[in-house]
């Protein structure tokens, strides 16, 4: 038998009552945790220093006033896959290149962890992939990654020739990993290369990214 | 030699071996998947559940709808029969597994997506349904991720309602696993600064360790800390927020392991870790403040009140042209009965804040507040049949020009106080309503009944034109006064026979005691009217009330129940038992996560004239509690094409069910069973 009774409420609890809405209003918690500076579309984007595939330092400044495109790679990342061997990747490389853009394939996977390369090992890959990078970089510590909070392979971010940020995210419309679906996937990097040609602004400045997590050492 | 042949052995085996490998890769997965119907043969037009169960190998781990910082969304393309078609796939409550800093939303066992199909009307028997579904879904370690495929088939075909046992058990714990929808909005509020979500909540749900697993993608940061609290009646997560502003955020509040509610937030304002908040859409305020005006303007005439307006409208009148002081006696009976409903109201905001959500009419279920109103409407019957005069509260008084603004607010105080009674019945609605609205609002809401109850004092006050309607003062206004003071006996009445349910007849004679003592002080006052020391006249009277408050007793165990609607437990099989035997039957469902639920029932089933109006025509009530996720109840609501509480249903015999709104009325509950025809 379930019955529904409602206990006495008695003037001290009303009176008790009163005394916490007065307390609540004075019972403030602060804001949340200190923000990982992310970087953000539109704002200068953050500069970065890590060696190449040939032990070479590479910085972001030092492509001042060219258009940058950062790719985050780890070849054994099925959703990276995906992207080179169809050769779409390549392809949206060399479309890149031809307009004078620089293109920085940079590999975050820790020591031991998937896609983790020695400069020769990736130097290898990036011939057997017919890749065509502007340079390969290594970023075992994951010090650029964090800086750009990247999160997936691949993961896309766009610099105009100032040196904003101007597109954050995947590779293109089509968050799957059939092969088939690039065909009639709308490409975010080449649209927003061809509209940072033509003087325009990036139509599509953010995007959700898709793909593998990258491979951050252990905090 | 012989090491030369080994090596050669070994090679061919390699070659051997290798092929082999190869052809098995894209076969071996790591989550297996099993796709089953709640019936093979379900019955055309109804909607059979399906379920895609999901066992992953051990180490590796599946993905809820948002996988979190990477990953995909599963999918599924379906091939359906021509007219079926398939609903969205339906996740359980996910767990959080961190790595290198990412976020991801995961099962680490075995789970299930559910989805509803609508089988196409008209199909006879036997035809057959073949379900194809090419499913793709990201399984991943903490190391590496694959994406699979799987080919779902199931031929179904074309029977009777119902379900074979042993599955529909099956089906009814997935069913559980999944999240609740929580039914009250939440609000969010997004900054670059951080994200704040503010979910109406009661503190009974708190849960162990709760967690916001977000749908929306972009709103906030998934691998930050989620820092909880409570806020009144509602339970805060606050966060990093994410790079893009939501229009609107889904997702499912975690509250222990398995058990969550869905839930959508709408932009609001909330304040760090406290509960005050306007962010509530505007409208829907502006309409509940207007309806609360309106109702406080209504309460004017009902009799508690209607002599107290009266008595201040002729003294009003007998001050004659003093506009200035009009107009202050006008805003002082204002403010005194806006001042009262405030506290009142911010009473029940306490109450709701401590986890109880109570009714406007909460404290007339205390006897000692019962007698006090009592006592009071006591002593003004008597003033206004002209026992005695009370100088220093205005009821009734020559109307001293210095003191006029005092005792106007003291009306006004009076006013509101002794409305109480009159407002339970027909401003649930507009209260309970208050009662979900943010404390800002619910509060504007409580003070726009005090301003209408105040508004005609306010009009008579400030328009001359109104006063000047009023008729002369004269004789007539004693006459007038002794009569006004029935209706206030006809309220002693009432409140001593309520005050007798809540505390038998022991607590009945003796606030009939206390009414009679205070009577008797009051009297002795009268006769010495005019000479100082009123106060000090004052302490029998003041004497008569404590004792009286002292001894009433707190309960009436004899007839407890007596108000209470009593329920039995819901469960199809004793609903169709009930209906078979032609009683009427009143189904509710309820959970202890939702407050529009515990709102009807404090304010609604709870009350005098549900009880008493179920108890005269022998309606049966049951009640299905969904706090725990009752699969059998989640089917029942399911088939009522409700995917949460509250719900209520009336079973008139042999007539069609009749669903009711959510937020009910006494009126509209007690109507069924006279409309329901059940004799």
């Amino acid at each position: 038998m379930r019955r529904i009774n409602m206990k006495s409420k008695s003037f001290a609890f009303v009176a008790a009552g009163l005394t916490a809405v007065s307390a609540i209003s004075l019972t403030l918690g602060s804001g949340g945790p200190a923000s990982a500076a992310a970087p953000q579309v539109g704002r200068p984007a953050p500069n970065f220093k890590a060696n190449d595939a040939d032990g070479r330092v590479v910085t972001l400044s030092d492509f001042k006033g060219k258009t940058v495109v950062l790719e985050w790679n780890n070849p054994e990342c099925p959703f990276v896959k995906k992207h080179y061997d169809t050769g779409n990747m390549q392809k949206t490389q060399a479309a890149a290149l031809a307009d004078g853009a620089v293109w920085l394939s940079i590999n975050s996977s820790a020591p031991g962890k998937q896609g983790h390369m020695s400069g020769a090992e990736a130097k290898k890959v990036i011939a057997d992939q017919k890749a065509r990078p502007t340079a390969y970089l290594l970023d075992p510590k994951g010090v650029v990654g964090n800086g750009y909070n990247a999160k997936t392979t691949p993961h896309i971010y766009i610099i105009n020739k100032a040196g904003a940020l101007v597109y954050a995210g995947g590779i293109d419309d089509k968050p799957t990993k059939d092969k088939d679906d690039i065909k009639s996937a709308r490409n975010h990097v080449l649209a927003a290369l061809g509209e940072l040609k033509a003087g325009k602004a990036v139509s599509v400045p953010t995007t959700r990214p898709y793909g593998c997590a990258v491979k951050y050492k252990d905090s | 030699m012989i090491r030369l042949l080994v090596w050669l052995v070994m090679m061919l085996g390699l070659l051997w071996l290798a092929p082999a490998a190869l052809a098995q890769a894209p076969e071996q997965r790591h989550i297996s998947t099993r796709f089953i119907a709640e019936t093979d043969s379900p019955a055309a037009g109804s909607i059979v559940s399906l379920a895609i169960h999901m066992t992953p190998e051990p180490g590796w781990h599946g993905y809820w709808k948002n996988p979190g910082d990477s990953g995909m969304e599963t999918t599924v393309k379906w091939t359906l029969p021509r007219g079926a078609t398939a609903g969205p796939l339906e996740y359980p409550v996910p767990e959080r597994l961190i790595v290198g800093g990412l976020m991801n939303y995961v099962y680490e066992g075995p789970y299930a997506l559910l989805l509803k199909l609508k089988v196409p009307e008209g199909l006879a028997q036997g035809t057959s349904l073949p379900i194809r579904g090419k499913f793709d879904y990201l399984v991943c370690t903490r190391e590496v991720c694959v994406p699979e495929s799987a080919d779902l088939a199931l031929d179904l075909s074309v029977g009777a309602p119902g379900a074979p046992p042993a599955r529909r058990a099956e089906f009814d714990v997935f069913r559980q696993a999944l999240p609740k929808p929580l039914g009250s909005q939440a609000r969010f509020q997004w900054s670059e600064g951080g994200f704040r979500l503010a979910i109406p909540l009661p503190a009974s749900m708190a849960g162990e360790e709760p967690y916001f697993f977000p749908l929306t993608d972009g709103a906030l940061d998934y691998a930050a800390e989620q820092k909880v609290s409570r806020s009144g009646d509602s339970l805060i997560v606050e966060t990093q927020a994410g790079g893009q502003q939501p229009t609107s955020v889904e997702g499912v509040l975690r509250l222990r392991d398995g058990y969550g509610l869905l839930l959508t937030a709408q932009p609001g304002v909330i304040s760090a870790g406290a509960g005050g908040s306007t962010g509530q859409g505007t409208s829907a305020i502006l309409v509940a403040l207007l309806g609360a005006v309106i109702g406080g303007l209504l309460l004017n005439i009902m009799p508690c009140v209607f002599p107290i307006l009266s008595l201040k409208a002729l003294s009003l009148a007998r001050a004659g042209g003093d506009e200035a002081s009009a107009r202050k006696e006008a805003l002082a009976y204002t403010a005194g009965a806006v001042l009262i409903c405030l506290s009142l109201g911010a009473a029940v905001l306490a109450l709701r804040a401590g986890g109880t959500s109570a009714g406007w009419a909460f404290q007339l279920q205390d006897p000692r507040v019962m007698l006090l109103l009592l006592l009071s409407v006591t002593a003004i019957a008597l003033n206004l049949a002209g026992l005695f005069e009370l100088p220093s509260v205005g009821i009734g008084s020559r109307l001293a020009s210095t003191g006029g603004a005092t005792g106007a607010f003291w009306t006004g105080v009076l006013a509101a106080f002794v409305a109480t009674p009159c407002t339970g019945p027909f401003m649930a609605a507009a209260l309970g309503a208050a009662l979900l609205l943010p404390v800002p609002a619910a509060l504007a809401v409580f003070a726009g009944l005090g301003l209408g109850l105040a508004l005609p004092f306010l009009v008579l006050g400030f328009v001359p034109a109104a006063r000047r309607r009023l008729p002369k003062p004269g004789p007539w206004m004693n006459r007038l006064r002794h009569v006004l003071s029935l209706p206030m006996f006809l309220t002693a009445l009432g409140l001593a026979w309520v005050l007798g349910r809540q505390s038998g007849v022991d607590g009945m004679a003796i606030g009939l005691a206390a009414a009679l003592a205070l009577g008797l002080t009051l009297w002795w006052i009268g006769r010495r009217s005019g000479d100082g020391r009123g106060l000090l006249r004052l302490a029998p009277a003041a004497a008569a009330v404590a004792a009286g408050l002292l001894f009433v007793p707190l309960s009436n165990q004899g007839q407890a129940t007596a108000s209470t609607v009593a329920g039995e437990p819901f469960s199809e099989a004793r609903l169709a038992a009930l209906r078979a035997e032609r009683r009427p039957v009143f189904a509710y469902f309820t959970a202890d996560w939702c407050i529009t639920c515990k709102v009807n029932e404090k304010g609604v089933l709870q009350r005098e004239e549900v009880s008493r109006a179920f108890a005269k025509d022998n309606v049966a009530v049951l009640v299905g509690d969904w706090t725990g996720g009752d699969a059998a109840i989640s089917r029942f609501l399911e088939a009522q094409g409700r995917s949460g509480v509250p719900l209520y249903i009336y079973y008139a015999p042999g007539k069609a069910p009749e669903i009711l709104p959510q937020l009910l009325t006494v009126s509209r509950v007690v109507s069924l069973n006279s409309r329901g025809g059940s004799t």
